[in-house]
């Protein structure tokens, strides 16, 4: 095999691998999209929420590292919670642009929090996996990369059994289907909007600690980028379909690699905005869409 | 001074989301359409030596021929995609300035966009001994133009044109209206004013860098219509102050400044949802008008 080929499939893999953060970053928006109808804006600014308080709470008690994650989704979630209060509960149902604009200040709330607590330096973030390399034929296995995924595919697990083999998944699936109809079926909107945002924080909470552990620091800067990544991934997967969002993820994370290792960092974001918009004007209902939007 | 320049630029930037609001649209192109606006013109004055008037123009007309060109295939893409798609033009355009190289050497001076160095040496105000004032004047000539032109827009059929494909697509089509031309029209008037803004920008700042034409501008462009509101122009004008009043008159708070910053914002999306200027209180400020008058004409 030539020097050529063995790069881009190695940059495949990098790719693949780290589009599984992309993935989980992407199935929040595209949940809080299914069951409501609108974007929420502050969810990359929740996952990175988790990930900054699980590093405080790592530095305050000195613990082991395997106290990243749960404390990372704890407090996530229950961003997630405050965000559906203050910028969903009490909004107009039928006019998406008023949350739309709130979560924005959510996103500015958030952002300056981190800025003020950590006085804008960003922090680094143990990487607990980082030194880990594992050769797979002639290619390098990251091993940051690969728990990054094994880990995402465990919270897939989790969330597919959650969605389709519970009452509240079942509720929820009934509410993006037809929000009246599972209304007039008794099934509280109010408690399932509220179920999903806490639900989705979670796992923003796991995809920010691992996005904090593979780029070995966080920053404040993140925030926007990692808002960006997740709606290009839940636009490309269809909004509202959780394993379009999967695959959006995993073809974003490839894409970044495969341009990165083309084209150089200056034109890897053209080509996926590039690639993002093509998508959006020949198949705007993404790659897993309904035609109802 | 330079306070009320800057009114100016943030004003424009916001009358150009309001036109594009007004048919239903939420676009995320204008910071794009702005950066378009501003290295154009400043190419124009800094490198090909053109007076600034044509130059700002010209600024105006490509941002406005872009607004035209992203309306077609935003045809395609409604609400919420629309804002992604255009978030991508706008994100594709910061990437070109990223890499663009067109400089010039004047004596000892490198002039002209240089890639991720910054576009340097927009020099036309200081070459020609421009003050402040008459900067600011300058720049409110096109605001007040800008402004009159939509008041009188929004006052004729066009307006009610834009604000019924707005409110209702189907309904609008089956009285007649062409919503291509409709939207089409609104993206490249957006297009238009953003780039008459950008074009202005960059000869106040002297200096351009990519980075500032990001999301975050592209969010304030449509911040100042949601926050104050698509009743009337006034509304834009309502949330540029609302927001530059925030960023100035909460300056004494210091740092916690800014997180007050993203509070208010919830709060008066909670307060006024549909914005500080709504149609509803339009609505209630003419039928009281309408009363007064109504009551003269009793009295006589």
């Amino acid at each position: 095999m030539t020097d050529l080929a063995l790069d881009v499939v190695q940059q495949l893999l990098n790719g693949f691998l780290f589009g599984s953060s992309y993935a989980l970053i992407g199935i929040g928006f595209t949940m809080i999209f299914g069951v409501m109808d609108k974007f929420n804006l502050a969810f990359g600014v929740t996952a990175l929420a988790g990930a900054y308080t699980a590093l405080l709470v790592l530095h305050l008690t000195q613990g082991p590292l395997a106290l990243l994650f749960p404390v990372a989704v704890a407090a996530a979630g229950l961003v997630g919670l405050v965000v559906e209060l203050v910028c969903f509960r009490w909004m107009p149902r039928d006019y998406p642009l008023a949350p739309l604009m709130a979560t924005v200040g959510m996103l500015f709330f958030i952002d300056e929090v981190i800025v003020h607590g950590t006085h804008g330096r960003p922090m680094a973030f143990p990487a607990p996996m980082g030194e880990v390399m594992m050769d797979v034929g002639p290619w390098l296995l990251r091993g940051d990369l690969g728990f990054m995924f094994l880990v995402s595919l465990g919270v897939m697990g989790i969330l597919w059994t959650l969605v389709y083999k519970t009452r509240l998944g079942l509720a929820t699936r009934s509410v993006s289907q037809q929000p009246v109809a599972a209304q007039l079926c008794g099934i509280s909107l109010v408690r399932v909007n509220a179920a999903v945002f806490v639900i989705t924080g979670m796992i923003g909470g796991v995809a920010g600690v691992l996005i904090g552990s593979a780029v070995g620091a966080l920053s404040p800067l993140l925030s926007l980028p990692l808002t960006v990544k997740g709606l290009v991934t839940a636009v490309l997967g269809g909004l509202g379909s959780i394993p379009g969002a999967i695959v959006g993820g995993l073809l974003l994370g490839i894409v970044e690699y495969e341009a990165l290792y083309f084209f150089g960092i200056g034109y890897r974001d053209m080509v996926t905005y590039l690639l993002l918009f093509v998508f959006l004007v020949f198949r705007p209902g993404g790659l897993f869409g309904q035609t109802r939007h | 001074m330079s306070l009320l320049t800057l009114f100016g630029f943030r004003i424009l930037l916001g009358l150009s989301a309001y036109v594009v609001i007004l048919t239903g649209q939420i676009s995320m192109a204008q910071a794009g359409f702005y950066a378009l606006g501003a290295y154009t013109a400043a190419t124009a004055t800094a490198i090909w030596g053109w007076p600034i008037v044509p130059a700002i123009l010209l600024g105006g007309l490509v941002g406005g021929l872009f607004g035209f060109l992203v309306g077609f295939p935003a045809l395609r893409v409604r609400g919420l995609f629309l804002v992604i798609a255009t978030l991508a033009f706008t994100e594709i355009v910061r990437m070109v300035f990223l890499n663009l190289k067109y400089t010039i050497r004047v004596g000892d001076r490198t002039i002209g966009p240089a890639a991720a160095e910054g576009f340097r040496g927009i020099t036309y105000y200081y070459e020609n001994g421009w003050s402040a004032l008459q900067i600011m004047a300058f720049t409110w000539l096109f605001v007040l133009a800008v402004l009159a032109g939509f008041w009188l827009m929004d006052r004729s059929r066009a307006g009610a044109v834009l604000r019924a494909v707005g409110e209702d697509e189907l309904a609008a089509a089956s009285v007649g209206i062409n919503l291509t031309a409709a939207k089409v029209a609104a993206m490249a008037a957006g297009g238009l004013v953003a780039g008459l803004a950008g074009a202005l920008y960059a000869h106040y700042a002297t200096y351009l860098s990519q980075e500032e034409f990001g999301a975050l501008l592209a969010t304030f462009a449509i911040a100042y219509p949601l926050v104050g509101g698509t009743g009337s122009v006034a509304g834009p004008i309502a949330g540029v102050l609302f927001f530059s009043l925030l960023i100035d008159g909460l300056r004494f708070l210091g740092d916690w400044r800014n997180l007050l910053f993203g509070v208010l914002i919830i709060a008066m999306m909670n307060l006024r949802p549909h914005g500080i200027i709504d149609v509803g209180l339009v609505r209630r400020l003419r039928a009281l008008l309408h009363l007064r008058r109504e009551r003269a004409y009793a009295g006589d």
